[in-house]
């Protein structure tokens, strides 16, 4: 190469004048290096090209996992709303059945059972000075209260007639003029009879839990002549 | 050239897309848009929750529950017919026979039957739950809002029920519909395999609900009173029967049983009359009841004292009629207090001369007859006091006793209560706070109103009167009274308009009686009628005791005790037989 070069170079010299020969020297065209072949460039492109991948499959991941974990929840979330339907559901029920175990009708039937009564005579202990206030009166079978009803009243057709026989008068203490029949109207007897199912067993725990004997014979009296009118006895 | 035929047939087919996306974005867009949605979008109602009627404590009287109804297709269930029947019939507590007969099939057309309605969701849950393990066909579940009454019958008369499609019927659930019913909310959104599309089209109007109505009722009370009432009308064999029981400071409406009612619980079995409150729905003339009132006007008028001496003959020509007493008896001498403790018709009939026929009226008025109580109930009734301009000389003396005029339950009780707080009427209250009815009007404790009828000296010599009706030996309720306790009452016996001749001859009478307790403090009053029952009832006999179980009840309930101060000792008689215990 150099040989070559040489050879020419003796050429030119050969036609040009010698003067020139610094010009040429330095008009003579070199090769430069390339810009990107420049170690600093090459070194900065290749880790931005990654963060952008990075990022871009970042995103697309991170959405989608968004959007998986949207559904998910959403499955969660529906699953969780049915359990809450069930649950309510069950509460109120629990709490239906509360309120039927509440019900004022079924306490007295439960008490009834037990043989209690109502109270005719309120009275008090005052804690304070331990007086007695009103006048405390044992509770008897007359003060039931019959809370069942009576059982609806036979068709005519079906009724049976019965021979109505003069029931001895009631305790003669009762007997005002304006309600000498009916002030034992609310006799125990009355309460308790009349009552052909259901009242009959009630009647007699009543009549079982009664202290006095004799009240209980003229109870069953009026409850004859009163069931007698009942079904249908003329008077 | 190779190119050139390939550009062109890309051309064309982008063309073609080209037309497509306009057919379908310009074009159908909206059949398809609608098509979406009918695929993915689902709209449902959000039921407003009914609101409850709560009594003073918090107890509800009604509630809603969320229920379902078991229906089912025969066509379907028919080969698993009795299995399903079986099944249902041991869960449901239905008849066996009854369902089978519903799950099998007919004909071709009858595609669906109810099984069973308004049952408990966890019910119908657990039933359907059973059927599927068996995998029959046919059965299937719908939503069914449950209106429950747990006490039942108890306050029916005044709460009401709703019918089928979840409106008010009667009572106060008809007449406060719009408070408890709410207003439904509605939700639309997208599903996609039963759930729903997050971030998909959704919205939501929120429903309003209904609010809770509270009562001053106290269920107990009422419970007490509806049970002793039904115990008394049917031993009188009669027709009807009303109680009513009033916190006399406040005019709070502890408890207003009638008789008949029924169970709210079981509607198919309520007869229609019986739906609202025939105490305050129905009239009747109070007869003796009403004396303490006249006699506490003309006490207030400064016309008479208690022991104002009245000389009272066996009977008094008024017109063409003849004015008697339930007791026959000739010239008697009766103070005022007397008459009232043997409630002498002509004795207060003359006792009411003193007072012209416009004070009278104007004292009855300012008592509150004639005008409805407006405690929030359908259907009051306003009675009638007639006006005092057509009043004959009959009428005069007849209102003086408590003939020919006619009130409802609750406004004579409410008058009765102005004795008892002092001579002040305070208007009785059914609802806790403040409501307003369908018919706009709002109720409540919030605007209960006082005035002024008598004085309060009036009032409580009137209560001393009063207390010596339950006084054994002296008035015509001795089974009235409660051992210990000073209990004012009035017996009332009044006979009714009614029957073909529209006459009193034909038209039975109602037995009544009305007090308060203590007599001198008094804290609770109660008003029992009890109407058309058998011969023989009277106010003492057979309201009387039904006011005393009632009354005691509440004493001990609200633990009052006695006073325990020195009863009333007012002479009934006077002259020479002027002796007490001569009767």
């Amino acid at each position: 190469m150099s040989t070559l070069t040489n050879s020419a170079k003796a050429g030119v010299r050969a036609r040009v004048p010698r003067f020139a020969e610094a010009a040429v020297e330095r008009a003579r065209l070199t090769v430069v290096p390339p810009r990107r072949s420049l170690g600093r460039t090459e070194a900065a492109r290749m880790p931005f090209a990654v963060l952008v991948i990075a990022i871009l499959a970042a995103g697309v991941v991170g959405l989608l996992m968004f959007n998986t974990n949207m559904q998910q929840a959403s499955f969660k979330a529906t699953a969780l709303q049915a359990r809450v339907d069930v649950l309510t559901a069950r509460e109120q029920s629990l709490d239906l059945e509360l309120d039927q175990l509440r019900d004022p009708q079924h306490l007295a039937v439960a008490a009834k059972r037990l043989g209690m009564v109502a109270p005719s005579q309120p009275a008090f202990v005052r804690l304070g000075d331990g007086r007695v206030l009103g006048t405390p009166t044992p509770a008897t079978a007359g003060d039931s209260v019959r809370i069942n009803p009576l059982p609806p009243p036979l068709p005519d057709e079906i009724k049976q007639k019965t021979v109505f026989v003069k029931a001895r008068p009631t305790t003669p203490e009762n007997t005002s003029r304006n309600g000498s029949k009916t002030s034992g109207s609310d006799t125990p007897a009355t309460s308790a009879t009349g009552t052909r199912a259901g009242d009959r067993k009630k009647a007699n725990t009543d009549t079982g839990t009664s202290t006095t004997g004799n009240s209980n014979t003229g109870n069953s009296n009026t409850g004859n002549s009163n069931s007698a009118a009942d079904s249908g006895a003329t008077r | 050239m190779r190119l050139r035929v390939g550009l062109l047939i890309i051309a064309m087919l982008l063309s073609l897309f080209g037309a497509r996306l306009f057919q379908l974005q310009g074009v159908d867009s909206k059949a398809y848009a609608s098509r979406a949605e009918a695929a993915g979008l689902v709209s449902i109602e959000l039921p407003a929750k009914r609101g409850r009627i709560l009594d003073r404590n918090g107890v509800p009287l009604a509630a809603s529950i969320a229920g379902t109804m078991i229906v089912a297709d025969p066509t379907r269930t028919t080969p698993h017919a009795e299995a399903i029947a079986k099944i249902l019939a041991e869960r449901l507590h239905k008849d066996y026979f009854d369902l089978l007969a519903k799950l099998t099939k007919k004909n071709d057309h009858v595609r669906f039957v109810y099984v069973a309605r308004r049952i408990p969701s966890t019910l119908a849950a657990n039933v359907m739950d059973e059927l599927r393990k068996h995998e029959y066909a046919g059965v299937d579940t719908r939503s069914d809002p449950l209106r429950t009454y747990p006490a039942g019958d108890v306050a029916a008369n005044l709460v009401g029920l709703v019918g089928v499609d979840g409106m008010g019927l009667a009572g106060l659930e008809l007449n406060f519909d719009k408070l408890l019913a709410g207003k439904d909310g509605k939700e639309t959104y997208e599903v996609g395999g039963g759930n729903r599309i997050p971030l998909g089209e959704n919205s939501r109007v929120k429903p309003v609900e209904g609010k809770d109505l509270r009562l001053t009722i106290d269920r107990d009370v009422q419970w007490y009173s509806q049970r002793v009432l039904r115990a008394a009308v049917q031993s009188a064999k009669a027709k009807s029967g009303a109680a009513v029981v009033l916190d006399s400071r406040t005019g709070e409406l502890l408890a207003l049983a009638d008789y008949p009612s029924f169970d709210p619980n079981k509607p198919g079995r309520a007869s229609e009359g019986l739906l609202n409150s025939k105490a305050l729905a129905d009239v009747y003339e109070p007869g003796s009841v009403e004396k303490v009132l006249t006699a506490s006007s003309l006490i207030d008028a400064g016309k008479v004292t208690p022991t104002t001496k009245i000389r009272v003959p066996g009977d008094l020509p008024v017109l063409d009629r003849n004015i008697g007493d339930w007791f026959e008896h000739g010239l008697i001498r009766l103070t005022m207090a007397g008459v009232i403790a043997r409630s002498s018709n002509i004795g207060t009939a003359l006792a009411a001369t003193e007072l012209t026929p416009e004070q009278l009226w104007s004292y009855l008025d300012k008592f509150g007859l004639g005008r409805r109580t407006g405690v929030g109930v359908p259907f009051e009734t306003r009675g009638l006091l007639p006006p005092a301009s057509i009043w004959s000389f009959l009428t005069r003396a007849q209102v003086a006793f408590g003939q020919g005029l006619s009130v409802n339950v609750l406004q004579l009780a409410a008058a009765v209560n102005s004795l008892a707080n002092g001579g002040e009427l305070v208007a009785p209250s059914l609802v806790e706070g403040r409501a307003t009815t369908a018919k706009g009007e709002v109720v409540g404790t919030a605007t209960t109103t006082r005035h002024r009828v008598v004085s309060s000296r009036a009032a409580s010599q009137t209560a001393q009167m009063m207390e010596l009706v339950t006084t054994p030996d002296v008035g015509t309720a001795p089974d009235a009274g409660i051992e210990g306790y000073r209990v004012a009452g009035k017996t009332g016996t009044a006979q009714e308009v009614g029957g073909k001749c529209k006459c009193y001859q034909d038209g039975g009478i109602a037995v009544s009686f009305a007090g308060f307790a203590p007599a001198d403090k008094p804290r609770f009053t109660v008003y029992v009628v009890v109407k058309d029952p058998a011969e023989g009832a009277s106010g003492g006999g057979t309201a009387g005791p039904v006011f005393r179980k009632i009354l005691s009840y509440v004493l001990q309930k609200y633990a009052v005790p006695p006073t325990g101060t020195a009863p009333s000792t007012l002479p009934i008689k006077w002259g020479r037989h002027a002796a007490r215990a001569d009767r």
